[in-house]
């Protein structure tokens, strides 16, 4: 079919897919993910393909790209899910299809050796809403991702997709805007800003065009949460962008996507003309005469490129720099015109505000934070990978709950949010609710999403260092604070660590501290200073003893700790030995060995390889 | 123009909606330092940041640079707060860090009572000796001259503005108004027997016809010829002698 003409012949499309589709047939659904392709899940499904050709199987076979992989299975990939019955199959490999197709498929059975074990419980579950690592979950942003497949339009559209532009192209503009004022969904990129507040001061200023921007540039170190939407569901981003396009009245868009997400632009862009064809991207969207386009845009992967400023001139074929922004955006954004940017994760959640209504979406979250959030928990914890969860869950429930706890029964420590510019909060503060305001108030803050879990065995002076230094990889050296400042507190962290710190040296880092905060150009370097800050505020003990005692309590500063074996321990196995690349560990057969302390460069591979914890750390 | 009224430290003063705060305060003799801003380049300032000072408007202040902060409505800038110094000072510190050797830089610290530098000295490439990487030069290039001929090239700390590939720039006219705009003089540009030397090439220079005086480079008047059309025997005489 070509193009749909009205929205009429939208839902007559729709009911005409519905028609085709088998309820009661079963679906294969092979997680495409990067993660799980990564694993092997091609073969996966092209011996699924084989099989049900070969046997003349009727099924519904749908090879969709699901997020179930980066829901921390990514290690358990690749994942099969079986529809209607919502099985889920963990490190499925081509030879184990024949058994799924005669037991599951035919025969109704689950498969138990390919099921989900908890790792503490070993309870087995088969269902994947069952799981608790899904069960906590509620996905709004994430709702299609993992069930349709992005490279068919039919999928979306069957799913309720584009049900909230026809909608939307029956309202008036205005009232686009109070519905998502009233929604309370504030910009899931970084900065909280109310969506619906920004898109109201876009319109109210006069001009003869104005551009609506996504920002999909997501450079915070492990976090894959806008990726994953824009290479599972692409046309809900572009869904969100008309509609946008519509409130404010713009008629040409851009999605910022880096160049690292080949996989997102190949979706995005196999989504774009799909929507073309069926008219509803272009001239006359659903026949209503509204016209609106979105091109992409490729970043070359500049973290400051995810800064609003930097992106509009990198998409504006400009070097991506910050600007002064004291004339917002929303009057003088792309190419001068007003502009309504804003990331993949807000655009995602505006059709299903427009057909829910605001109400609906204000009732889940917190006072100031509505809706729910996508984050990407990484780390130390059992269950890693993409959660969508209301806002103002606490920071233990997500830790724990979700999370599964931390690997290895260590002892929690703190959490790290908001990406390389956030900071850190203590266990002792993981009642916390995660929220815009909470996290910012406890010196750390939304950001995109990440959360990096720490155990005892991370060293948040090490971890400060980590962040500055990326920071001063990605500083654009627009301003002085940012270019001059972090490579100085980079140098201070490292004295800190490797022993040559002084009592001066916090203060310095504090004042320096003080200056990127008030004194630099872009958000990087204004909220620079969280990781040094947060970590001082909340860990001061490990600053202390790094300075005063020159040791480093959880024993990651190489400068400042020793390897040596226990005696009492070591049953003389000789792997230490065999495996040390300074070949400084001596000792017979049977008996204790040694470590020659002059000669170990403590790259921590005697302590990897020893089965028996007799390799120490002091 | 829309006139708004501005208050600077206590005082009103009338401005042009959205002129920058600096040359608000500079017309009315209240003196706030810069480096990388000049009032004749569009897209110069914001970098340096030795131009900070309070903005409260709205009911909220922030640190802004005077630079290129648009005077509107309801503005109330405060150029001498505890604030204000303690930040400039430590943007000083900063600058003195990297190029130590600068007098402008270092009588801008003192000024703000700042003579020690507590931070490792930069070790200082020779090609970016003196430069604090404020981009003026290369705005003076686009904006002004129109050229194209410098651009700020790598980033963070290794930012420095620089011709393509570090090689002598094919489109360069060696006006020389980079090195003019530079506030900290670090643009090497030297002239010898009718030559001028300039990022890394070489100029003939025009002499005067009444006082032998190599004054402008032959590049720079092909350039003018070429985009203003004015007749190139106006070149025959230095400015002195015209």
């Amino acid at each position: 079919m070509g193009a749909i003409n009205s929205i009429e012949q939208l839902e007559a499309y729709r009911q005409e897919i519905a028609a085709g589709v088998k309820a009661d047939l079963p679906t294969v659904l092979v997680c495409f993910g990067t993660g799980c392709q990564a694993n092997g899940a091609r073969p996966v499904a092209e011996a699924f393909s084989d099989i049900i050709e070969e046997q003349g199987l009727e099924l519904n076979v749908n090879i969709g790209i699901k997020t179930t992989g980066c829901h921390g299975y990514c290690e358990n990939g690749p994942l099969v899910a079986l529809q209607p019955q919502g099985i889920l199959y963990l490190k499925v490999r081509p030879e184990d299809v024949a058994e799924i197709v005669e037991e599951s498929i035919k025969g109704g059975r689950i498969v138990e050796r390919l099921i989900y074990r908890d790792k503490t419980t070993s309870e087995m579950i088969a269902e994947y809403s069952e799981i608790p690592f899904y069960k906590h979950q509620h996905r709004i942003a994430l709702r299609h991702i993992g069930n349709i497949d992005p490279a068919s339009i039919d999928d979306y559209i069957l799913a309720g997709g584009y049900a909230a532009l026809a909608k939307a192209l029956r309202m008036k503009p205005d009232d686009i805007i109070t519905e998502i004022e009233d929604s309370g969904l504030r910009g899931r990129g970084g900065g909280g800003f109310p969506a619906g507040t920004k898109w109201r001061s876009c319109v109210a200023v006069q001009s003869d065009a104005r551009y609506v921007l996504c920002n999909g540039d997501e450079g915070d170190p492990g976090a894959f949460m806008d990726r994953s939407i824009m290479e599972g569901d692409p046309h809900s981003v572009i869904e969100g962008m008309i509609i946008g396009a519509i409130a404010v009245d713009a008629h040409r868009g851009y999605i910022y996507v880096r160049d690292e997400y080949p996989l997102a632009v190949r979706n995005l862009n196999s989504a774009l003309e799909a929507a073309r064809e069926k008219g509803l991207l272009g001239e006359n969207i659903l026949g209503s005469g509204f016209a609106f386009d979105i091109r992409i845009s490729r970043g070359g992967g500049a973290f400051v490129c995810g800064e609003s400023s930097a992106l509009m001139r990198s998409v504006g074929g400009e070097v991506g720099e910050p600007r002064a922004k004291y004339i917002r955006s929303v009057e003088r954004g792309l190419y001068d015109k007003p502009t309504v940017l804003n990331n993949v994760e807000t655009w995602t959640n505006v059709p299903e505000i427009i057909v829910k209504g605001a109400e609906w979406y204000a009732g889940m979250g917190t006072e100031g934070s509505k809706g729910t959030k996508v984050f990407s928990l990484v780390g130390k914890v059992n269950n890693t990978g993409l959660v969508e969860v209301p806002m103002g869950i606490s920071i233990r429930e997500l830790v724990e709950d979700i999370g599964g706890g931390i690997l290895n029964g260590k002892r929690f420590k703190a959490v790290q949010t908001g990406g390389p510019s956030g900071g850190c909060i203590p266990e002792r503060m993981a009642d916390l609710p995660i929220d815009f305001d909470s996290l910012t108030e406890a010196g750390s803050m939304m950001g995109s999403g990440g959360i990096i879990v720490m155990d005892e065995e991370t060293c948040m002076v090490d971890v400060a260092k980590y962040f500055i230094n990326f920071l001063v990889e990605e500083s654009c050296g627009k301003c002085t604070p940012c270019r001059d400042g972090l490579p100085r507190m980079l140098d201070l962290l490292t004295d800190i660590t490797e022993g040559r710190g002084g009592e001066e040296h916090v203060a310095m880092l504090e004042e320096l501290c003080d200056l990127l905060t008030w004194g630099a150009l872009c958000g990087l370097g204004t909220s620079a200073a969280n990781p040094v800050l947060s970590t001082i505020k909340y860990f001061r003990d490990e600053y202390d003893a790094h300075i005063r005692d020159k040791k480093c309590p959880a024993g990651v500063c190489k400068a400042l700790i020793t390897y040596s074996i226990d005696a009492e321990a070591c049953t003389g196995c000789r792997l230490c030995a065999k495996n040390c690349p300074q070949e400084c560990i001596t000792g017979k057969r049977k008996e204790a060995h040694v470590i020659d302390t002059e000669k170990c460069i403590k790259c921590g591979v005697c302590r990897d390889v020893c089965t028996f914890d007799a390799v120490r750390i002091s | 123009m829309e006139k708004v009224s501005v208050i600077i430290d206590g005082r009103a003063f009338e401005a042009v909606k959205d002129q920058c705060v600096l040359e608000v305060a500079h017309e009315n003799g209240v003196y706030i330092p810069s480096l990388c801003y000049n009032s004749e380049v569009a897209s110069s300032g914001g970098s340096c940041r030795v131009c900070l000072v309070e903005a409260h408007q709205g009911g909220r202040m922030r640190l802004v640079t005077a630079c290129n902060y648009p005077v509107r409505k309801g503005l109330e800038v405060k150029t001498d707060t505890p604030l204000v110094h303690r930040i400039r000072r430590g943007v000083l510190e900063l600058l003195m860090a990297r190029v130590p050797d600068s007098e402008v830089i270092r009588e801008m610290a003192a000024a703000e009572g700042l003579s020690e530098v507590r931070f490792r000295l930069d070790e200082g490439e020779d090609d970016r000796f003196n430069c604090i990487a404020c981009a003026l030069c290369t705005n003076v290039c686009a904006d002004v001259v129109g050229v194209y001929a410098i651009a700020m090239v790598n980033r963070g700390a290794e930012k420095k503005p620089a011709t393509p590939y570090y090689k002598a720039s094919d489109v360069c006219i060696g006006c020389g108004a980079c090195a003019y705009a530079c506030p900290t003089g670090a643009i090497a540009m030297e002239e010898e027997d009718g030559v001028r030397r300039i990022w890394g090439r070489d100029f003939n220079m025009v002499k005067c016809g009444v006082c032998g005086t190599p004054y402008i480079p032959e590049a720079q008047v092909d350039w003018i010829v070429k985009t203003t059309g004015k007749d190139r025997s106006f070149f025959d005489k230095c400015p002195d002698h015209r």
